[in-house]
């Protein structure tokens, strides 16, 4: 006892520095491995760098020519959006009704649970494979299904109007990854919660929106954020199963910047566009956490107002 | 606790010693110079499965030979651009590559002039010369040949005998394959007569401006007048109109999957194809490309090469290794997946009477004397996606543009 | 919960129809895998191969040297996800269980790092590893894991916020240190979660295509997921070692997975009492 009081000075010192030493690692790992290469990035968007000749000093030109000179910088922002404006609610929603779906108490859940998860193993490259060999309009396997009972199918990967659906369905065929986020967390509220609510005559539905969806609030935002970031930079998909086509309807804005690096080779012009990328991404992140002081409820935080 | 304890021990344990042997086995690679006091020379290759041990055991025969030199062979793959532009973009390119995009990449490769020479002109002229043009920039070489293909009409054998139709003969017309596609045509079996990409890639889609006496660019550059001509117009409109009549489909890749499926005539592809159809069981022929009125067969001709990097530290060695990979010796090896670029080794095998290798042969030789906007374009590959849009404008079938219409805007 | 009939059945037809969705292309790919080459590609499809070809899948995995590349992406996914666990678990109670200068600005930033395209770092990131001579190594794909991932540490975040404040107030009145209190109450705790990182993070990895292609060289130090992309050439896509090695490569995440499941399914709140 007498020894810890003689620490008592210095405890407080070591614990002020303690929260730092919990984050040293990526402190490091950002000083090491991320602030170099971001650094880089930015002062080549400076630069006229056709990665294989010698790279010139231009200014803002790339930021310019960007705003000013390239109708594809803003299709591919339009396009990208839309998507987004699709794909993002869309996959919150059912990875959350897939994850209510698994957390009912029948028999063989597991093995659904499962099947749901299986499509997130499969790595970007074969899913891209399976489904362009699967979407293909004139001899592939769904619109051969599709004539048996009658219908015939669209031309998913020619048609502009459909080409985006196509890329949402092989998309959402991962889904199983988010689902399993919710799942983890709804399956960590504690049954007492819902026995009261039970006893107190409230239905499922209104449990589901009074417990569940309150209680997961964190990993909603989680959700929304890494979503969001996942759609605005979505490229592994359209690169392999659409190659921005047909008529550059999925010509995203990672193709755009992939594109203008690898394949026009202007890296310092590609850098512009993911800087532009990147600070649209940090406005948006950072106005949804913002908002998320008004739904986002942390248990740790909620102790004072002794609601529960 | 004191379960998971020994747990999370054993985790580490185990740990540490996949930290060690993939220190241990990495250790040895990464050095410039093999343990053996040898040149270590990187090659990086973008051919895939069984191509790619045929490659290696070609190497090992270098290496178990060369007392000097040790090369290692990289296979990149599908994705070869890509890593090849980040290796070259760190200054960490491979010493010897493949190449076929000799603008795109010329800034970041050696000029091989001077090292043919001291090979003398024997040397030189072995290969064929067209093939030299492909693999130069502005009057400087940068690759030595390995292989090329033309395109020619792969046709589906099986399909002609059900109808009763001739098989097609070198010196046929585009109205010939027409009329051809029209009779092969059965809607009912799902079956159509021709086709071709919907997007196609305007580097390969030149060759049928140039057998109608046309190209994209004049030898400005310029694209006014000379993407827009009549003669380039009439060329659109031609695939067009098959479309448009039925017995022609656009398809989604290159059109080998379609060509597969056995329910299409006949479609127009490089050498390639060759073995993959046959693996899938199609009993095809080949033909040269159909004629225009007063024009010619003629074909792009996608070569490959291989090239040096201008950052290579062992430049000599490299290219002692460049000179054995497109040799006599080598060329006849690849024989199973590469046309030889040898005038000696295709005599020697008798190539140009080959019914089937013999038509690409033949393609070359017509071939001879075009240059393809690619390397007179200042900035092609942006050119070439703003075409790739136009072309897909005119044989998407949601939008179907006319040609005259789509060219006119394009050239502005 | 009471479950009624009609409930079961409701429940029941829903999750076989999803099923459909989430597994036909893996029956596709079967089917496929099973295929001569003729058939693979014949119009109409036939749903069952005349004789399947099991050959096949030993086919594709001769055609490379798969054992290879087996081993060492089971390097760099065991290796990686103890890194991430060890980083991330500490990294995000930092972030979740202290109030400290300049938290919140540390924390954007470090969300911001999700956000940096690939496509431009790649390069100066290459530089970087090259200086420290780690191209063609399995290093660049193990160490920066030990430096923590946004995303998990993000995750977990959102985990321990959402456990009540009085446990380690509790602890500290008892006279734990800081550090005890994280090893000894919290990781625990956060058992469930940090089971589900692995999972994510073992599938994340052993999927890596791009990572693998740019930094690794040859064959002999190539990972699965590069093997398999490795069927995809420039002019040609060998369809069927592409279907069979993807299935062949699903059934290690499987079966972690499987075993995975019942420490996800714990969770938070079984540990907390």
């Amino acid at each position: 006892m007498l020894k810890k009081k003689e620490k008592q000075p210095s405890f407080t010192l070591v614990r002020k520095r303690v929260p730092y030493l919990f984050i040293l690692p990526w402190i490091i790992g950002f000083l090491v491995f991320t602030l170099g290469p971001l650094g880089s990035s930015l002062i080549m968007s400076l630069f006229d760098w056709p990665i294989t000749g010698e790279a010139k000093f231009i200014g803002l030109n790339n930021f310019t020519k960007m705003f000013t000179a390239d109708p594809q910088f803003y299709d591919s922002l339009v396009i990208t959006f839309k998507f987004a404006a699709i794909f993002v609610p869309l996959n919150l929603i059912s990875a959350l009704v897939l994850a209510l779906l698994i957390t009912q108490p029948v028999k063989g859940v597991k093995i659904f649970r499962t099947i749901f998860y299986l499509p997130a193993v499969v790595s970007g490259v074969a899913v891209s494979i399976i489904w362009g060999w699967i979407f293909n309009s004139e001899f592939g396997v769904l619109n051969y299904l599709l004539s048996l009972i009658g219908i015939e199918g669209p031309s998913w990967l020619i048609d502009p109007k459909w080409a985006i659906v196509t890329i949402v369905i092989a998309s959402a065929w991962g889904v199983g990854t988010m689902m399993l986020i919710f799942y983890t967390d709804i399956k960590g509220i504690p049954p007492e919660l819902y026995e009261a609510a039970s006893i107190d005559g409230a239905g499922p539905l209104r449990q589901f929106f009074n417990i569940t969806i309150p209680t997961i609030t964190p990993t909603i935002l989680f959700n929304v954020i890494t979503s969001v970031i996942a759609a605005l930079q979505q490229l592994t998909l359209v690169l392999l199963l659409t190659g921005g086509g047909p008529l550059k309807s999925t010509y995203f804005y990672g193709l755009f910047v992939y594109n203008n690096a690898f394949k026009h080779h202007q890296l310092g012009y590609a850098s512009a566009n993911a800087w532009f990328m990147f600070i649209i991404i940090l406005i948006l992140t950072m106005l949804i956490f913002k908002s998320s002081s008004t739904w986002v409820f942390y248990e740790a935080e909620m102790k004072k107002g002794g609601k529960k | 606790m004191k379960l998971s304890k020994m747990k999370l021990i054993l985790l580490f344990t185990i740990a540490l010693a996949l930290l060690l042997s993939a220190c241990n086995s990495t250790k040895s690679n990464s050095d410039e110079a093999t343990e053996d006091g040898k040149v270590k020379i990187r090659f990086a290759t973008w051919d895939v499965g069984n191509d790619v041990q045929l490659q290696q055991n070609l190497i090992d025969e270098f290496n178990a030979k060369n007392e000097k030199i040790k090369v290692v062979l990289e296979a990149y793959g599908g994705e070869y651009d890509t890593k090849i532009t980040a290796g070259i973009g760190a200054k960490d390119a491979p010493d010897v590559m493949y190449m076929w995009n000799y603008p795109q990449y010329k800034d970041a490769l050696e000029p091989l002039d001077s090292y043919i020479d001291k090979n003398g002109e024997e040397y030189k002229s072995d290969f064929y010369e067209s093939l030299w043009n492909y693999n130069s920039v502005g009057g400087e070489t940068l690759g030595l040949p390995v292989g090329y293909t033309t395109h020619v009409v792969y046709y589906n054998k099986d399909l002609f005998d059900e109808k009763g139709l001739e098989y097609p003969q070198a010196g046929w017309t585009w109205a010939d394959l027409q009329e051809t596609a029209k009779k092969l045509t059965n809607k009912d079996k799902k079956i159509t007569g021709f086709a071709f990409p919907g997007k196609p890639d305007p580097y390969d889609f030149e060759m049928y401006l140039w057998g109608n006496g046309a190209s994209y660019v004049d030898s400005d550059g310029k694209l006014k007048g000379n993407l827009n001509s009549t003669k380039s117009i009439e060329t659109f409109s031609l695939f067009q109109d098959m479309l448009k009549d039925g017995y022609a489909i656009t398809t989604e890749g290159s059109g080998d999957t379609e060509m597969k499926s056995g329910k299409v005539g006949m479609f127009i592809n490089g050498a390639w194809y060759l073995s993959p159809l046959k693996e899938a069981g199609i009993n095809y022929g080949v033909v040269e490309v159909p004629t225009f009125e007063n024009g010619k067969s003629v074909s792009i001709v996608s070569s490959s090469g291989i090239a040096m990097s201008k950052d290579s530290k062992h430049k000599e060695a490299a290219f002692e290794f460049m000179k054995f990979w497109t040799g006599k010796e080598a060329n006849k090896e690849r024989i199973a997946f590469e046309l030889p670029v040898l005038k000696s080794v295709v005599e020697e095998e008798k190539l140009q009477e080959d019914p089937v290798k013999g038509v690409f042969y033949s393609m070359l030789e017509q071939s001879e004397g075009y240059t393809p906007a690619s390397f007179i374009t200042e900035n092609w590959s942006q050119v070439s996606e703003n075409l790739g849009f136009v072309f897909e404008q005119i044989f998407n079938p949601s939008t179907r543009v006319d040609p005259k219409k789509a060219l006119n805007e394009a050239v502005k | 919960m009471r479950i009624t009939k009609s409930h079961k059945i409701i429940v029941y037809s829903i999750l076989v129809i999803l099923s459909l969705y989430f597994l036909f292309p893996f029956a596709w790919a079967l089917i496929t895998a099973l295929k001569t080459e003729g058939e693979a590609f014949s119009f109409p499809p036939t749903f069952l191969p005349d004789v399947p070809q099991f050959g096949n899948f030993i086919e594709a995995w001769k055609s490379q040297p798969f054992g290879t590349y087996f081993m060492n992406s089971v390097i760099v996914t065991v290796m990686t996800t103890i890194g991430q666990i060890i980083s991330c678990s500490l990294v995000a109670y930092g972030f979740a269980r202290y109030d400290f200068k300049y938290k919140n600005i540390l924390f954007i930033l470090l969300l911001s790092t999700m956000m940096i395209p690939w496509d431009v770092t790649m390069i100066p990131l290459y530089m970087e590893f090259n200086l420290f001579g780690w191209i063609n190594t399995l290093k660049p794909l193990i160490v920066p894991a030990f430096f923590g991932s946004a995303y998990n540490i993000f995750l977990l975040r959102q985990f321990l916020m959402n456990i009540p404040k009085d446990l380690e107030s509790a602890a500290r009145i008892d006279g734990a240190n800081e550090f005890q209190i994280f090893y000894k109450i919290f990781l625990p705790i956060m058992k469930g979660p940090l089971t589900l990182i692995a999972v994510l993070n073992i599938l994340l990895v052993w999927n890596d295509y791009l990572g693998p292609l740019i930094y690794l060289n040859d064959q002999s130090k190539y990972t699965m997921a590069l093997g398999l992309a490795s069927f995809k050439g420039v002019h040609e896509l060998q369809i069927i070692p592409i279907m069979a090695m993807t299935l062949v490569m699903i059934i290690p995440p499987v079966i972690v997975f499987a075993f995975a499941q019942k420490y996800i399914v714990e969770g938070v709140s079984g540990s907390i009492k």
